[in-house]
């Protein structure tokens, strides 16, 4: 899901980046109120985290892989904003060392995957586990229904992104300069592809990985709700 | 069945290839070179101009000059070209290809046959203009990509996450993106450490659906440990004197290395923008 640069063309990265600014300023005064001085690591371990977990090859049945963004789970571990902060340097680190995902896109890659992503999947998250007792599985199925959400929606908006290009950015005669395809081919290829496979491998990771926590540390997440 | 998909081996790769990778990269910004002398303050700006200017040209003419002058810093900067071409192709770019290649036919991009291949009823047509699309979309990303793997090549990745203070990023972004780095290592670490334990004890062969779950496991794991470790930092912090505001110690300096950088980007970048926007712009 991460846009490269060449992608997009210069309104709709600048206009991703004027869209992120006052989000970054708000989860940045949010995330210094909020978060106790003890607690200034846990972001850096959470971006670091974020970063790792996309690291973290699944395998698909038929011998191919796939990789969680981790997104929600970060959310739903530190909250949306915290999550939007730790996943935006995540970002900002793959494609400022890595090449793996534009400079000029980082607007864009931002706005689906550090604020849509963790913002949707939170709080669907909160929706479906609502009075949910601890340790109960309505906590299992939340996460993974909030991380199926999360990272679909933000896979539509990528596609739609990418599906704007051809009509925003072309030559005299039509031909795009940047992505080539429409917004019908582009939609239903990123929502495919997450809807049938990406999707679930982030079903998988956040269900599983909150399955654990609760059984083996459920302070972890109920100490962050009750917070 | 898939009872031999290797991923355990597969994920242990990904994070050594990731590891090799940093490393020779701080192995490429400490050789003495044309990048490597410069300020990184101003390579980043000079750099963040050249990928803009990627972004805005229409041209395919205007792509190949900007990739064939990056490749010429590279030799200028003592880097392998064969080193920098794979690093450059490798990911990114190759992918892209794969989806610029159904752009090349006339049911994505209608317009003037250029190729008409006839395999049994279907008839394929490769356009004139879905040879343009694909080729100025590859052109741009491989642009793109080269510039920012150069400036990442050619400059200390500590150096670089400091120069984002410069750009005005919020301090919390700037230590946080610090930190992050370290702990990125510290975590691949890890991970490498438990797959060899869980190797070393159930061997090659296992069921995909165990594999998820040792996977998620490890996840969950990776966290408890990041919380512990948390209060050893936050405590390290405090013993260097840590008081809630973090304090970047702020080393460049300019030389007339730089002033002469400036020069070389201004011509090209000057060259660039007048063929862009035509020198009735001008």
């Amino acid at each position: 899901m991460h846009i490269p640069d060449g992608y997009l063309g210069p309104a709709t990265c600048g206009f991703f980046y004027l869209v992120m600014l006052p989000i970054w300023t708000i989860a940045s005064r949010i995330v210094k109120k909020t978060l106790k001085t003890r607690q200034v690591p846990m972001l850096a371990i959470g971006a670091a985290f974020s970063f790792v977990i996309m690291m973290f090859n699944l395998p698909i049945p038929g011998g191919s892989t796939g990789h969680a963004v981790g997104g929600v789970l970060v959310a739903i571990l530190l909250g949306p904003w915290a999550a939007c902060i730790a996943i935006t340097v995540a970002l900002v680190i793959q494609a400022l060392l890595f090449g793996d995902g534009g400079i000029t896109a980082i607007g864009a890659n931002c706005f689906n995957m550090a604020f849509v992503l963790p913002f949707a999947g939170y709080y669907v998250y909160r929706a479906v586990s609502y009075k949910a007792p601890a340790g109960s599985n309505r906590r299992v199925v939340a996460a993974g229904v909030a991380g199926y959400i999360g990272i679909n929606v933000a896979a539509v908006l990528a596609g739609v992104e990418f599906g704007l290009q051809p009509l925003l950015h072309h030559t005299s005669i039509g031909q795009a300069l940047y992505c080539p395809y429409g917004l019908k081919v582009a939609v239903f290829t990123m929502a495919g592809e997450h809807l049938l496979i990406f999707g679930w491998v982030e079903v998988i990771v956040t269900a599983l990985v909150v399955k654990y926590l609760l059984k083996q540390s459920p302070e972890l997440i109920e100490e962050r709700e009750a917070g | 069945m898939f009872k031999n998909n290797n991923f355990i081996e597969r994920s242990i790769l990904g994070a050594l290839s990731f590891l090799k990778d940093s490393i020779f990269a701080d192995e490429y910004a400490l050789k003495s070179g044309f990048l490597q002398s410069l300020d990184p303050r101003v390579k980043s700006i000079t750099f963040l101009f050249l990928i803009i200017q990627v972004l805005l040209a229409k041209s395919l003419f205007i792509l190949a000059v900007l990739y064939v002058f990056c490749l010429l810093i590279v030799r200028l900067s003592n880097i392998r070209l064969g080193f920098f071409l794979k690093r450059t192709w490798i990911f990114m770019p190759l992918f892209s290809l794969f989806i610029a290649i159904p752009a090349l036919f006339s049911f994505f991009t209608p317009g003037q046959a250029l190729v008409t291949l006839h395999t049994g009823l279907l008839e394929i047509i490769i356009t004139r203009q879905g040879l343009f699309v694909a080729t100025l979309f590859i052109s741009r990303v491989i642009t793109s990509v080269s510039f920012i793997i150069l400036l990442s090549l050619t400059t200390r990745h500590f150096e670089l996450l400091r120069v984002l203070r410069i750009f005005k990023v919020p301090q919390i972004f700037v230590m946080t993106l610090g930190m992050c780095y370290r702990y990125i290592f510290l975590f691949v670490q890890v991970i490498e450490n438990t797959y060899l334990g869980i190797k070393s004890r159930i061997g090659r062969g296992i069921h995909y659906k165990k594999g998820r779950d040792i996977v998620s496991w490890n996840i969950a794991l990776l966290w408890q440990r990041s919380l512990k470790l948390n209060e050893e930092v936050y405590n390290a912090m405090l013993s260097r004197g840590y008081n809630g505001e973090p304090v970047l110690i702020n080393k460049f300096k300019t030389t007339y290395k730089d002033w002469v950088w400036v020069c070389f980007f201004s011509g090209i970048s000057f060259w660039a923008l007048y063929t862009i926007y035509g020198r009735s712009h001008f």
